[in-house]
Protein backbone atom coordinates (compact mmCIF):
# COMPACT_ATOMS: atom_id res chain seq x y z
CA UNK A 1 0.00 0.00 0.00
CA UNK A 2 2.91 2.19 0.85
CA UNK A 3 3.82 1.55 -2.28
CA UNK A 4 1.10 2.65 -4.13
CA UNK A 5 1.06 5.66 -2.32
CA UNK A 6 4.29 6.45 -3.19
CA UNK A 7 3.39 6.28 -7.18
CA UNK A 8 0.33 7.74 -6.78
CA UNK A 9 1.92 11.13 -4.89
CA UNK A 10 4.33 11.02 -7.80
CA UNK A 11 2.18 10.91 -9.87
CA UNK A 12 -0.45 13.43 -8.70
CA UNK A 13 2.73 15.43 -7.33
CA UNK A 14 0.62 16.09 -3.83
CA UNK A 15 0.98 14.29 -0.58
CA UNK A 16 -1.08 11.27 -0.28
CA UNK A 17 -2.13 10.18 3.72
CA UNK A 18 -2.88 6.77 3.66
CA UNK A 19 -4.92 5.05 6.46
CA UNK A 20 -3.82 1.75 7.87
CA UNK A 21 -5.63 -1.21 6.21
CA UNK A 22 -8.22 -2.56 7.29
CA UNK A 23 -8.27 -6.26 6.52
CA UNK A 24 -11.18 -8.74 7.98
CA UNK A 25 -12.81 -11.48 6.32
CA UNK A 26 -16.66 -10.44 5.55
CA UNK A 27 -19.83 -11.45 4.93
CA UNK A 28 -21.63 -9.20 1.88
CA UNK A 29 -23.91 -7.69 5.08
CA UNK A 30 -20.82 -6.95 7.33
CA UNK A 31 -19.78 -4.79 3.95
CA UNK A 32 -22.74 -3.27 3.95
CA UNK A 33 -21.97 -2.29 7.65
CA UNK A 34 -18.45 -1.31 7.42
CA UNK A 35 -19.66 1.10 4.16
CA UNK A 36 -22.14 2.47 6.16
CA UNK A 37 -20.06 3.68 9.03
CA UNK A 38 -17.82 5.37 6.40
CA UNK A 39 -20.33 7.24 4.73
CA UNK A 40 -24.01 7.17 6.42
CA UNK A 41 -26.38 9.17 5.26
CA UNK A 42 -24.07 11.08 2.91
CA UNK A 43 -24.44 10.45 -0.75
CA UNK A 44 -21.09 8.91 -2.69
CA UNK A 45 -19.82 8.26 -6.20
CA UNK A 46 -18.72 4.64 -6.38
CA UNK A 47 -16.90 2.93 -9.17
CA UNK A 48 -15.80 -1.06 -9.46
CA UNK A 49 -12.93 -2.81 -11.25
CA UNK A 50 -12.66 -7.18 -11.47
CA UNK A 51 -9.45 -8.42 -11.43
CA UNK A 52 -8.50 -11.81 -11.93
CA UNK A 53 -5.13 -13.56 -12.08
CA UNK A 54 -3.66 -17.29 -11.31
CA UNK A 55 -6.45 -17.87 -9.15
CA UNK A 56 -6.99 -15.32 -7.24
CA UNK A 57 -10.04 -12.48 -8.02
CA UNK A 58 -12.14 -9.82 -6.98
CA UNK A 59 -13.27 -6.66 -7.35
CA UNK A 60 -11.75 -3.48 -6.06
CA UNK A 61 -14.83 -0.55 -4.93
CA UNK A 62 -14.01 2.98 -4.88
CA UNK A 63 -15.90 5.09 -2.99
CA UNK A 64 -15.71 8.84 -3.47
CA UNK A 65 -17.33 11.46 -0.85
CA UNK A 66 -19.22 13.98 -2.92
CA UNK A 67 -17.40 17.27 -2.16
CA UNK A 68 -14.76 16.56 -3.96
CA UNK A 69 -14.85 16.55 -7.50
CA UNK A 70 -13.82 20.55 -8.95
CA UNK A 71 -10.57 19.13 -6.78
CA UNK A 72 -9.89 15.92 -8.61
CA UNK A 73 -10.46 17.59 -11.72
CA UNK A 74 -7.27 19.83 -10.35
CA UNK A 75 -5.17 17.01 -9.40
CA UNK A 76 -6.02 15.22 -12.37
CA UNK A 77 -5.52 18.17 -14.74
CA UNK A 78 -8.88 17.92 -16.42
CA UNK A 79 -10.04 20.39 -18.38
CA UNK A 80 -13.40 21.56 -19.69
CA UNK A 81 -16.36 22.02 -17.53
CA UNK A 82 -17.48 19.16 -15.31
CA UNK A 83 -20.83 17.97 -16.18
CA UNK A 84 -21.95 14.49 -15.27
CA UNK A 85 -20.49 12.87 -18.29
CA UNK A 86 -17.47 14.57 -17.19
CA UNK A 87 -17.40 13.79 -13.45
CA UNK A 88 -18.00 10.13 -14.75
CA UNK A 89 -14.75 9.88 -17.40
CA UNK A 90 -12.79 11.61 -13.87
CA UNK A 91 -14.46 9.09 -11.48
CA UNK A 92 -12.86 5.96 -14.17
CA UNK A 93 -9.52 7.93 -14.82
CA UNK A 94 -8.90 8.34 -10.98
CA UNK A 95 -10.09 4.56 -10.09
CA UNK A 96 -8.20 3.74 -12.73
CA UNK A 97 -5.10 5.30 -11.53
CA UNK A 98 -5.63 4.43 -7.89
CA UNK A 99 -6.45 0.49 -8.45
CA UNK A 100 -3.44 0.53 -10.67
CA UNK A 101 -1.15 1.29 -8.41
CA UNK A 102 -3.09 -0.53 -5.33
CA UNK A 103 -3.50 -4.39 -7.31
CA UNK A 104 0.04 -3.84 -9.47
CA UNK A 105 1.85 -3.65 -5.94
CA UNK A 106 -0.51 -6.17 -4.28
CA UNK A 107 0.02 -8.60 -7.52
CA UNK A 108 3.94 -7.68 -7.32
CA UNK A 109 3.96 -8.74 -3.65
CA UNK A 110 2.89 -12.26 -4.43
CA UNK A 111 4.33 -12.55 -7.78
CA UNK A 112 1.07 -12.61 -10.18
CA UNK A 113 -0.18 -10.86 -12.83
CA UNK A 114 -3.78 -9.77 -13.27
CA UNK A 115 -6.01 -9.06 -15.95
CA UNK A 116 -8.64 -6.37 -15.38
CA UNK A 117 -11.27 -5.44 -16.78
CA UNK A 118 -12.85 -1.97 -17.59
CA UNK A 119 -14.02 0.09 -14.28
CA UNK A 120 -17.24 0.34 -13.98
CA UNK A 121 -18.92 3.61 -12.59
CA UNK A 122 -21.54 1.82 -9.97
CA UNK A 123 -23.04 5.74 -9.21
CA UNK A 124 -23.17 9.10 -8.88
CA UNK A 125 -23.87 10.92 -6.17
CA UNK A 126 -26.02 8.37 -4.26
CA UNK A 127 -26.80 6.72 -1.14
CA UNK A 128 -24.32 3.83 -0.49
CA UNK A 129 -27.43 1.47 -0.32
CA UNK A 130 -28.11 2.27 -3.97
CA UNK A 131 -24.68 1.38 -5.13
CA UNK A 132 -24.33 -2.09 -3.00
CA UNK A 133 -26.92 -4.61 -2.59
CA UNK A 134 -25.69 -6.89 -0.28
CA UNK A 135 -29.09 -8.65 -0.52
CA UNK A 136 -28.19 -10.42 -4.08
CA UNK A 137 -24.61 -11.16 -3.06
CA UNK A 138 -24.09 -15.06 -4.04
CA UNK A 139 -21.42 -15.28 -1.93
CA UNK A 140 -20.61 -16.32 1.81
CA UNK A 141 -17.24 -14.16 2.65
CA UNK A 142 -14.95 -12.82 1.39
CA UNK A 143 -11.56 -10.98 2.08
CA UNK A 144 -11.98 -7.12 2.69
CA UNK A 145 -9.07 -4.99 2.67
CA UNK A 146 -10.25 -1.33 2.98
CA UNK A 147 -8.15 1.70 2.92
CA UNK A 148 -8.88 5.60 3.08
CA UNK A 149 -7.03 7.75 1.23
CA UNK A 150 -6.47 11.47 1.33
CA UNK A 151 -4.92 14.21 -0.72
CA UNK A 152 -3.32 16.53 1.17
CA UNK A 153 -4.37 20.54 0.71
CA UNK A 154 -7.34 19.02 -1.77
CA UNK A 155 -11.15 17.95 -0.25
CA UNK A 156 -10.58 14.56 -1.98
CA UNK A 157 -11.03 11.72 0.34
CA UNK A 158 -11.83 7.95 -0.79
CA UNK A 159 -12.33 4.80 0.44
CA UNK A 160 -10.67 1.86 -1.58
CA UNK A 161 -12.55 -1.62 -0.91
CA UNK A 162 -10.37 -4.64 -2.04
CA UNK A 163 -12.41 -7.57 -2.09
CA UNK A 164 -10.81 -11.06 -2.88
CA UNK A 165 -13.92 -13.84 -3.29
CA UNK A 166 -13.61 -17.16 -1.08
CA UNK A 167 -11.99 -19.30 -3.68
CA UNK A 168 -8.24 -16.81 -4.06
CA UNK A 169 -8.13 -17.13 -0.30
CA UNK A 170 -6.28 -20.50 0.03
CA UNK A 171 -3.87 -19.66 -2.55
CA UNK A 172 -3.43 -16.08 -1.10
CA UNK A 173 -2.95 -17.44 2.32
CA UNK A 174 -0.21 -19.60 0.71
CA UNK A 175 1.50 -17.20 -1.10
CA UNK A 176 1.67 -15.37 2.12
CA UNK A 177 3.50 -17.84 4.45
CA UNK A 178 5.53 -17.92 1.77
CA UNK A 179 6.03 -14.49 1.78
CA UNK A 180 6.27 -14.45 5.80
CA UNK A 181 8.37 -17.78 5.72
CA UNK B 1 12.28 -29.41 -37.66
CA UNK B 2 14.63 -27.33 -35.94
CA UNK B 3 14.08 -24.85 -33.19
CA UNK B 4 14.24 -22.02 -35.26
CA UNK B 5 11.86 -23.63 -37.68
CA UNK B 6 9.33 -24.24 -35.08
CA UNK B 7 9.54 -20.70 -33.94
CA UNK B 8 9.01 -18.92 -37.01
CA UNK B 9 6.01 -21.06 -37.47
CA UNK B 10 4.84 -20.29 -33.91
CA UNK B 11 5.46 -16.91 -34.70
CA UNK B 12 3.57 -16.70 -37.66
CA UNK B 13 -0.03 -18.25 -35.76
CA UNK B 14 0.68 -15.93 -33.44
CA UNK B 15 0.70 -12.70 -36.24
CA UNK B 16 -2.46 -14.46 -37.67
CA UNK B 17 -4.53 -14.11 -34.77
CA UNK B 18 -3.67 -10.51 -34.00
CA UNK B 19 -4.06 -9.71 -37.57
CA UNK B 20 -7.41 -11.38 -37.86
CA UNK B 21 -8.61 -11.40 -34.56
CA UNK B 22 -12.63 -9.34 -34.09
CA UNK B 23 -11.05 -6.64 -32.05
CA UNK B 24 -9.12 -3.39 -33.35
CA UNK B 25 -5.18 -3.25 -32.27
CA UNK B 26 -3.02 -0.57 -32.39
CA UNK B 27 0.53 -0.58 -31.11
CA UNK B 28 1.82 3.33 -30.84
CA UNK B 29 5.24 4.66 -29.75
CA UNK B 30 5.72 7.54 -27.61
CA UNK B 31 5.21 10.03 -30.42
CA UNK B 32 2.49 8.66 -30.98
CA UNK B 33 3.23 6.86 -34.25
CA UNK B 34 1.34 3.82 -35.40
CA UNK B 35 3.54 0.65 -35.19
CA UNK B 36 0.64 -1.79 -35.75
CA UNK B 37 -2.55 -1.71 -37.22
CA UNK B 38 -4.51 -4.71 -37.85
CA UNK B 39 -7.26 -6.08 -40.00
CA UNK B 40 -10.31 -4.77 -37.54
CA UNK B 41 -8.97 -1.27 -38.06
CA UNK B 42 -7.96 -1.64 -41.90
CA UNK B 43 -11.41 -3.35 -42.97
CA UNK B 44 -13.47 -0.53 -40.69
CA UNK B 45 -10.87 2.47 -41.07
CA UNK B 46 -10.47 1.70 -44.98
CA UNK B 47 -6.97 2.32 -44.37
CA UNK B 48 -4.10 -0.06 -45.16
CA UNK B 49 -1.27 -0.77 -43.10
CA UNK B 50 0.44 0.84 -45.66
CA UNK B 51 -1.25 4.13 -45.63
CA UNK B 52 -0.94 4.27 -41.47
CA UNK B 53 2.26 2.92 -40.33
CA UNK B 54 4.55 5.31 -39.16
CA UNK B 55 2.09 7.90 -38.86
CA UNK B 56 1.04 10.04 -36.42
CA UNK B 57 -2.07 8.92 -35.10
CA UNK B 58 -3.59 12.52 -34.10
CA UNK B 59 -2.86 14.01 -38.00
CA UNK B 60 -4.07 10.63 -39.51
CA UNK B 61 -7.33 10.58 -37.12
CA UNK B 62 -8.25 13.82 -36.74
CA UNK B 63 -11.39 12.69 -34.86
CA UNK B 64 -9.49 11.50 -32.05
CA UNK B 65 -9.35 13.65 -28.97
CA UNK B 66 -5.75 14.65 -28.70
CA UNK B 67 -5.12 15.92 -25.24
CA UNK B 68 -7.34 13.30 -23.78
CA UNK B 69 -5.92 10.47 -25.16
CA UNK B 70 -2.24 11.75 -24.10
CA UNK B 71 -3.06 12.17 -20.92
CA UNK B 72 -4.33 8.37 -20.67
CA UNK B 73 -1.55 7.04 -22.72
CA UNK B 74 1.14 9.16 -20.45
CA UNK B 75 -0.46 7.34 -17.11
CA UNK B 76 -0.23 4.14 -19.20
CA UNK B 77 3.30 4.81 -20.11
CA UNK B 78 3.82 6.32 -16.69
CA UNK B 79 2.61 3.73 -14.22
CA UNK B 80 2.69 0.92 -16.32
CA UNK B 81 -1.12 0.13 -15.75
CA UNK B 82 -3.84 0.35 -18.38
CA UNK B 83 -6.51 2.81 -19.30
CA UNK B 84 -9.81 2.31 -19.95
CA UNK B 85 -12.70 3.88 -21.77
CA UNK B 86 -15.96 3.04 -22.05
CA UNK B 87 -19.02 3.98 -24.95
CA UNK B 88 -21.03 5.39 -21.97
CA UNK B 89 -18.12 8.16 -21.87
CA UNK B 90 -17.43 8.60 -25.36
CA UNK B 91 -18.93 6.54 -27.60
CA UNK B 92 -16.28 6.19 -30.02
CA UNK B 93 -12.37 7.01 -30.50
CA UNK B 94 -12.56 6.47 -34.42
CA UNK B 95 -15.45 7.19 -36.37
CA UNK B 96 -15.80 4.04 -37.89
CA UNK B 97 -19.52 3.55 -39.76
CA UNK B 98 -21.28 1.27 -38.66
CA UNK B 99 -21.15 -1.56 -41.20
CA UNK B 100 -24.52 -3.53 -40.61
CA UNK B 101 -27.71 -1.92 -42.80
CA UNK B 102 -29.99 -4.32 -41.57
CA UNK B 103 -29.37 -5.52 -38.18
CA UNK B 104 -28.18 -2.37 -36.78
CA UNK B 105 -29.41 1.05 -36.37
CA UNK B 106 -26.72 3.16 -34.99
CA UNK B 107 -24.84 5.71 -37.22
CA UNK B 108 -21.60 5.26 -36.10
CA UNK B 109 -19.74 1.87 -34.19
CA UNK B 110 -20.15 2.28 -30.81
CA UNK B 111 -16.44 1.10 -28.92
CA UNK B 112 -15.00 0.38 -25.81
CA UNK B 113 -11.02 0.65 -25.65
CA UNK B 114 -8.37 -0.52 -23.20
CA UNK B 115 -4.92 0.73 -23.51
CA UNK B 116 -2.14 -1.38 -22.17
CA UNK B 117 1.97 -1.27 -21.76
CA UNK B 118 4.04 -3.21 -23.43
CA UNK B 119 7.06 -3.89 -22.06
CA UNK B 120 10.43 -4.61 -23.43
CA UNK B 121 12.89 -7.33 -22.75
CA UNK B 122 14.23 -4.97 -20.29
CA UNK B 123 11.29 -4.05 -18.26
CA UNK B 124 10.79 -0.42 -20.12
CA UNK B 125 7.74 0.61 -22.00
CA UNK B 126 8.28 2.36 -24.90
CA UNK B 127 4.77 1.05 -26.37
CA UNK B 128 1.58 0.85 -25.45
CA UNK B 129 -1.00 -0.99 -27.35
CA UNK B 130 -5.13 0.67 -28.30
CA UNK B 131 -7.66 -2.68 -28.42
CA UNK B 132 -10.34 -1.20 -29.25
CA UNK B 133 -13.97 -3.22 -29.02
CA UNK B 134 -16.86 -3.14 -30.86
CA UNK B 135 -19.54 -2.77 -28.41
CA UNK B 136 -22.40 -1.35 -30.71
CA UNK B 137 -24.67 -4.24 -29.83
CA UNK B 138 -24.61 -3.52 -26.42
CA UNK B 139 -24.71 0.11 -26.32
CA UNK B 140 -27.63 -0.09 -28.38
CA UNK B 141 -29.60 -2.53 -26.46
CA UNK B 142 -29.04 0.08 -23.27
CA UNK B 143 -29.59 2.72 -24.62
CA UNK B 144 -33.46 0.96 -26.31
CA UNK B 145 -33.89 -0.20 -22.34
CA UNK B 146 -32.81 3.03 -20.81
CA UNK B 147 -35.48 4.93 -23.19
CA UNK B 148 -37.69 2.52 -22.34
CA UNK B 149 -37.10 2.75 -18.66
CA UNK B 150 -37.58 6.53 -18.73
CA UNK B 151 -40.78 6.22 -20.64
CA UNK B 152 -41.91 3.91 -17.78
CA UNK B 153 -41.17 6.01 -15.29
CA UNK B 154 -42.98 9.11 -16.80
CA UNK B 155 -46.21 6.41 -17.03
CA UNK B 156 -45.62 5.96 -13.72
CA UNK B 157 -45.93 9.56 -12.96
CA UNK B 158 -48.46 11.06 -15.07
CA UNK B 159 -51.75 10.96 -15.47
CA UNK B 160 -53.12 9.16 -18.72
CA UNK B 161 -56.05 11.29 -20.11
CA UNK B 162 -54.48 14.92 -19.31
CA UNK B 163 -50.95 14.85 -18.82
CA UNK B 164 -50.57 15.92 -15.46
CA UNK B 165 -48.87 14.40 -12.57
CA UNK B 166 -51.52 11.60 -11.09
CA UNK B 167 -52.31 11.65 -7.77
CA UNK B 168 -49.88 9.51 -5.91
CA UNK B 169 -47.00 11.44 -7.53
CA UNK B 170 -48.50 14.88 -7.20
CA UNK B 171 -48.54 13.74 -3.52
CA UNK B 172 -45.26 12.84 -2.80
CA UNK B 173 -44.43 16.41 -4.21
CA UNK B 174 -46.74 18.26 -1.89
CA UNK B 175 -45.41 15.94 0.72
CA UNK B 176 -41.81 17.08 -0.05
CA UNK B 177 -42.74 20.90 -0.25
CA UNK B 178 -44.20 20.71 2.95
CA UNK B 179 -40.91 19.48 4.85
CA UNK B 180 -39.27 22.31 3.07
CA UNK B 181 -41.52 24.54 4.43
CA UNK B 182 -41.18 22.71 7.89
CA UNK B 183 -37.29 23.11 7.75
CA UNK B 184 -36.86 26.61 5.79
CA UNK B 185 -40.63 28.34 5.94
CA UNK B 186 -40.87 29.40 2.38
CA UNK B 187 -44.24 30.19 1.49
CA UNK B 188 -45.98 27.89 -1.06
CA UNK B 189 -49.59 28.14 -1.96
CA UNK B 190 -52.50 25.41 -3.01
CA UNK B 191 -54.89 25.66 -5.62
CA UNK B 192 -57.73 23.25 -5.31
CA UNK B 193 -59.97 23.19 -8.38
CA UNK B 194 -62.78 21.28 -10.05
CA UNK B 195 -65.36 21.79 -13.13
CA UNK B 196 -68.41 23.25 -12.07
CA UNK B 197 -71.48 20.96 -13.06
CA UNK B 198 -69.60 18.32 -14.74
CA UNK B 199 -72.07 15.90 -14.58
CA UNK B 200 -74.41 18.04 -16.58
CA UNK B 201 -71.37 18.25 -19.06
CA UNK B 202 -71.22 14.24 -19.26
CA UNK B 203 -74.99 13.17 -19.37
CA UNK B 204 -75.71 16.04 -21.95
CA UNK B 205 -72.66 15.42 -24.04
CA UNK B 206 -71.18 12.12 -23.54
CA UNK B 207 -68.14 10.84 -21.40
CA UNK B 208 -66.23 11.09 -24.67
CA UNK B 209 -67.06 15.24 -24.53
CA UNK B 210 -66.14 15.40 -20.73
CA UNK B 211 -62.89 13.64 -21.66
CA UNK B 212 -62.22 16.57 -24.10
CA UNK B 213 -63.01 19.00 -21.33
CA UNK B 214 -61.07 17.63 -18.52
CA UNK B 215 -58.32 17.38 -21.28
CA UNK B 216 -58.62 20.95 -22.39
CA UNK B 217 -59.24 22.21 -18.35
CA UNK B 218 -55.81 20.66 -17.48
CA UNK B 219 -53.64 22.13 -20.74
CA UNK B 220 -55.20 25.48 -19.81
CA UNK B 221 -54.27 24.91 -16.18
CA UNK B 222 -50.83 24.09 -17.46
CA UNK B 223 -50.46 27.21 -19.58
CA UNK B 224 -51.30 29.28 -16.70
CA UNK B 225 -48.46 28.35 -14.38
CA UNK B 226 -44.47 28.47 -14.04
CA UNK B 227 -42.10 25.80 -14.99
CA UNK B 228 -41.45 25.06 -11.15
CA UNK B 229 -45.13 25.07 -10.13
CA UNK B 230 -47.15 21.43 -9.91
CA UNK B 231 -49.92 20.50 -11.49
CA UNK B 232 -51.69 17.20 -10.91
CA UNK B 233 -55.32 15.58 -11.52
CA UNK B 234 -56.29 14.77 -8.07
CA UNK B 235 -59.60 12.86 -9.10
CA UNK B 236 -62.10 12.88 -11.33
CA UNK B 237 -62.86 16.58 -12.54
CA UNK B 238 -60.65 17.87 -9.34
CA UNK B 239 -57.04 19.44 -9.95
CA UNK B 240 -54.66 20.17 -7.52
CA UNK B 241 -51.57 22.91 -8.55
CA UNK B 242 -48.76 23.43 -5.86
CA UNK B 243 -47.52 27.03 -6.91
CA UNK B 244 -44.27 27.16 -4.52
CA UNK B 245 -42.78 30.40 -2.91
CA UNK B 246 -45.96 31.82 -3.62
CA UNK B 247 -48.19 33.43 -0.98
CA UNK B 248 -52.06 33.06 -1.55
CA UNK B 249 -52.46 36.75 -3.23
CA UNK B 250 -50.22 35.67 -5.83
CA UNK B 251 -51.57 31.98 -5.68
CA UNK B 252 -55.24 33.96 -6.14
CA UNK B 253 -53.67 36.01 -9.44
CA UNK B 254 -53.19 32.49 -10.91
CA UNK B 255 -56.81 31.31 -10.17
CA UNK B 256 -58.44 34.18 -11.40
CA UNK B 257 -56.31 33.52 -14.38
CA UNK B 258 -57.15 30.29 -15.14
CA UNK B 259 -60.92 31.11 -14.36
CA UNK B 260 -61.35 33.52 -16.65
CA UNK B 261 -59.44 31.75 -19.95
CA UNK B 262 -61.78 28.91 -18.67
CA UNK B 263 -64.95 30.66 -19.12
CA UNK B 264 -63.80 31.95 -22.48
CA UNK B 265 -62.79 28.33 -23.74
CA UNK B 266 -65.17 26.48 -25.98
CA UNK B 267 -64.27 23.03 -26.12
CA UNK B 268 -65.61 21.84 -29.24
CA UNK B 269 -66.65 18.20 -29.59
CA UNK B 270 -68.41 16.13 -32.38
CA UNK B 271 -69.83 20.16 -34.20
CA UNK B 272 -71.07 20.89 -30.64
CA UNK B 273 -69.10 23.71 -28.52
CA UNK B 274 -68.98 22.70 -24.36
CA UNK B 275 -68.87 26.21 -22.69
CA UNK B 276 -67.96 25.58 -18.89
CA UNK B 277 -66.41 27.40 -16.00
CA UNK B 278 -64.29 26.19 -13.11
CA UNK B 279 -64.14 27.52 -8.89
CA UNK B 280 -61.51 27.16 -7.07
CA UNK B 281 -59.77 27.01 -3.87
CA UNK B 282 -56.43 28.44 -2.38
CA UNK B 283 -54.69 27.97 0.88
CA UNK B 284 -51.53 29.52 1.74
CA UNK B 285 -49.04 26.93 4.09
CA UNK B 286 -49.65 27.69 7.51
CA UNK B 287 -47.40 27.02 10.69
CA UNK B 288 -50.60 25.37 12.15
CA UNK B 289 -50.61 22.46 9.33
CA UNK B 290 -49.46 19.85 11.14
CA UNK B 291 -49.68 17.87 8.07
CA UNK B 292 -50.18 17.84 4.60
CA UNK B 293 -53.76 16.93 4.64
CA UNK B 294 -54.76 19.31 6.89
CA UNK B 295 -52.97 22.01 3.34
CA UNK B 296 -55.79 20.32 1.21
CA UNK B 297 -58.40 20.39 3.63
CA UNK B 298 -57.93 24.30 3.51
CA UNK B 299 -57.96 24.75 -0.24
CA UNK B 300 -60.89 22.51 -0.38
CA UNK B 301 -63.00 24.59 2.15
CA UNK B 302 -61.81 27.25 -0.15
CA UNK B 303 -63.13 25.42 -2.90
CA UNK B 304 -66.33 24.80 -1.33
CA UNK B 305 -67.21 28.44 -0.81
CA UNK B 306 -66.69 29.34 -3.94
CA UNK B 307 -68.80 26.82 -4.95
CA UNK B 308 -71.64 28.13 -2.50
CA UNK B 309 -70.30 31.77 -3.51
CA UNK B 310 -72.10 31.02 -7.18
CA UNK B 311 -69.48 29.02 -8.75
CA UNK B 312 -67.15 30.43 -11.48
CA UNK B 313 -65.23 32.02 -8.39
CA UNK B 314 -62.10 31.53 -6.58
CA UNK B 315 -61.56 32.03 -3.13
CA UNK B 316 -58.73 31.95 -0.46
CA UNK B 317 -59.60 29.93 2.61
CA UNK B 318 -58.32 32.08 5.34
CA UNK B 319 -59.01 29.90 8.46
CA UNK B 320 -62.13 28.50 10.65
Amino acid sequence: MGQAGDKLARLLDTFVVLSIPHIELMQPSDIMMALNSVDANTSVSGVCQGFIGGGISGEAMLLFNDTSFADLAKIMKYEGELDEQAERELLMDTTNVLFGACLNGIAEQIDMEFSYGPPMVLGQHQPISALFDSQTAKWDQALVTEISYELENYNVHCDLLIVMTESSLELLFKKLDYLLA
Amino acid sequence: MSKADNFLKDFHWLMDVLQFIDVGLVILDRDFKIQLWNAFMQNHSAMDSADVLGKDIFETFPELPENWFRGKANSVFSLHNSAFTTWEQRPYLFRFRSYRPITSSAEYMFQNSTIIPLKDTTGNVDHICLILYDVTEVAMNRLKIQAANAELHRISRTDGLTGLLNRKTWEIELETEFKRYTRYGQMSSLIMFDIDHFKRINDGHGHPAGDEVIRQTAATAAACIRDVDIAGRYGGEEFAILLTNTPPEGAKVVAERIRQRIEQLEVFYEGQAIKFTVSLGISGLSPNFSETTHWIDAADKGLYEAKRGGRNNSVIFTGE
